[in-house]
């Protein structure tokens, strides 16, 4: 092992590699378009053995990827924003036949406005697609996760695709010190790919994603929910295994500080090192504030989360996607559900959109609103916390209005 | 945590500035160093800015520098687009910046930094790279304030540059810091 500087892309790049994987198809899409650039240095380079099929759209990306990994080919892509939406199809496709990719998304929030920055809601409009989804608070949690989502994905019991979530720009042109793995230990620890259950074989032929009728369908849709119901299971051991592998602990959920808190935040993806930093600092003021840091939002992590909330009496959920039209962001709505009969109050926050930095001061803001909302101070919390004051005045249209 | 931010125009290598000293201090120094790179609609010309956290053990937070500790203009020409480089600074902030004459470091003097410290990397960078791209020069200027070895600077230069330009960019970073001034 070998301490290295990485950025987020360069770290997913890394950990493909490092996969062994045959095939590559991508379609560059800021911020991801250093991915598949450095994947097709390193095939030109002669650093990887694989196939790099150059396609015309990311439906095209992964309509490759799925079918090259069907064939028997470890394969991979990589997506962000507006190439995830024109993927939707083919995601169906990919999980509902049981294949197994892992695919870097780089974070970046859909068009219209026009965005390159950072925000879940691409991924997010994606995680009932029947894909696992995680997500990474820094560089080295990017190529550890990759990594480990080979293992997960590969499994007999789970043989499902995964999104691997990395914050655009705030990740993956961040530039960080990763430690990067022997390919020894890697190929040690993910193994050969072996094509198991669904393939395409001539000499081996079998019907896949053919007409399916109502008398099977039902039955077809819950062989992935209860697979997707043993992934926790495998992550857990996955992880252990790594973490004697290589030494780095991860968690499903991490309760950070959370034993004896006043108020907890639930959030994911980038900003967690950021509240990780403001707990420890109003920890220091005394006051009891902890973090809920989710690192695998689906399959949505139900007793994880219950766990490490425990009997915080305020709960506050940070979505970095808008969840327009629902009740709350996404996260929120789940967090809900799942602390449904406990006696905690939760409060749904929505912001860091659009690039929009999540400051220590917003965070600081949001977990002393907690404790005035606990203490009875407040009556009601500030939802789109870092809106700016006159938000009916932007881009206002004066004439045919 | 060592705050620090740095100001310039696209096109003067100011975001590999930034991982640059990362590098340095991280592979080189026992360090831990992130770089969050506020990137716009990028185009040659435009200001840009560059945040990098140092701390002595692994950095929590993931966010732009409001408050930097250090301040590094590579071009001075981003009073042009009115931007503000002393924006959140303290008493004790330093700048570092890239002046070829004392005009230049007096238009800057109003922002309120304590100290100052100056050298013509510009002219630095003609000299021993052939090009007006100073942020080699001036990451040496960067050393002399004692923030990072000279010597993990040019070795950080060396690994970005490679042996060619690296070892002209190394020259340029050497020079700026051994006639680099307090201003």
């Amino acid at each position: 092992m070998a301490y290295v500087m990485l950025d987020g892309n360069m770290a997913a790049a890394e950990a493909i590699k490092l996969a062994r994987v045959k095939v590559i198809s991508a379609y560059p899409i800021t911020p991801q378009s250093s991915v598949p650039e450095m994947l097709a240095d390193f095939v030109n380079e002669g650093k990887m053995d694989a196939q790099y099929v150059r396609v015309e759209s990311e439906h095209s990306a992964l309509s490759v990827a799925t079918t090259a990994a069907m064939a028997g080919s470890r394969a991979a892509t990589a997506t962000a924003s507006n190439g995830l939406a024109l993927m939707h199809e083919v995601l169906g496709m990919t999980a509902g036949n049981r294949v197994p990719i892992v695919m870097p998304v780089v974070n970046r929030g859909i068009a219209a406005p026009w965005t390159l920055w950072c925000e879940h809601g691409d991924s997010m409009c994606e995680r009932d697609m029947g894909w696992l989804q995680f997500y990474s608070q820094n560089v080295q949690e990017i190529l550890d996760l990759i990594l480990m989502a080979y293992r997960v994905c590969e499994d007999a019991r789970v043989l499902l695709p995964a999104m691997v979530c990395l914050d655009g720009f705030f990740l993956s042109h961040s530039m960080q010190k990763v430690d990067v793995p022997d390919q020894t230990l890697v190929d040690e620890f993910i193994g050969e790919f072996k094509n198991k259950n669904t393939y395409l074989d001539p000499n081996d032929p079998m019907f896949l994603c053919d007409l399916t009728g109502n008398e099977e369908y039902t039955e077809m849709r819950y062989q992935q929910k209860v697979a997707l119901d043993a992934v926790p299971k495998v992550v857990e051991e996955v992880f252990a295994e790594f973490n004697k592998k290589f030494g780095r602990s991860y968690k499903i959920v991490e309760g950070y500080q959370t034993e004896d808190a006043d108020a907890v935040l639930v959030a994911l993806g980038s900003m967690c090192g950021t509240a990780k930093y403001v707990v420890n600092k109003m920890r220091k003021e005394g006051k009891k504030v902890g973090l809920v840091k989710v690192t695998m939002f689906r399959p949505f992590p139900l007793s994880h989360i219950k766990k490490a909330i425990g009997n915080a009496p305020v709960v506050g959920v940070f979505d970095r996607s808008t969840g327009l039209g629902s009740l709350g962001g996404p996260v929120w709505n789940e967090v809900a559900a799942a602390m449904r009969r406990s006696n905690c109050e939760i409060y749904p926050y929505i912001g860091g959109i659009g690039g929009r930095d999540v400051t220590v001061e917003n965070l600081e803001g949001i977990f002393n609103e907690l404790l005035d909302l606990k203490d009875g101070k407040k009556a009601e919390n500030t939802t789109w916390f870092d809106l700016k004051g006159n938000p009916m005045e932007i881009r206002q249209v004066y004439q045919n209005v | 945590m060592i705050n620090i931010k740095f100001y310039g125009t696209g096109g003067q290598g100011v975001v590999t500035a930034g991982k640059v000293l990362s590098q340095a201090v991280s592979l080189y120094e026992d360090k831990y160093a992130i770089t969050v790179p506020a990137y716009g609609h990028e185009r040659r010309g435009a200001p840009v800015n560059t945040s990098i956290i140092i701390d002595d053990e692994p950095v929590l937070v993931n966010s732009f520098v409001y408050k930097p500790d250090y301040v590094m203009v590579l071009d001075p020409g981003v009073l042009i687009h009115k931007v503000n480089v002393g924006a959140g600074i303290t008493e004790d902030s330093i700048l570092v910046l890239n002046a070829e004459s004392d005009e230049v470091i007096d238009k800057f003097r109003e922002f309120g930094f304590k100290t100052i410290y100056a050298v013509d990397g510009t002219g630095l960078a003609l000299e021993h790279i052939g090009l007006p791209i100073p942020n080699g020069s001036m990451l040496g200027a960067l050393a002399a304030t004692g923030l990072v070895d000279i010597e993990s600077i040019e070795k950080a230069i060396n690994y970005f540059f490679g042996k060619k330009a690296g070892e002209k960019n190394g020259k340029a970073a050497r020079a700026a810091y051994e006639n680099v001034k307090k201003a």
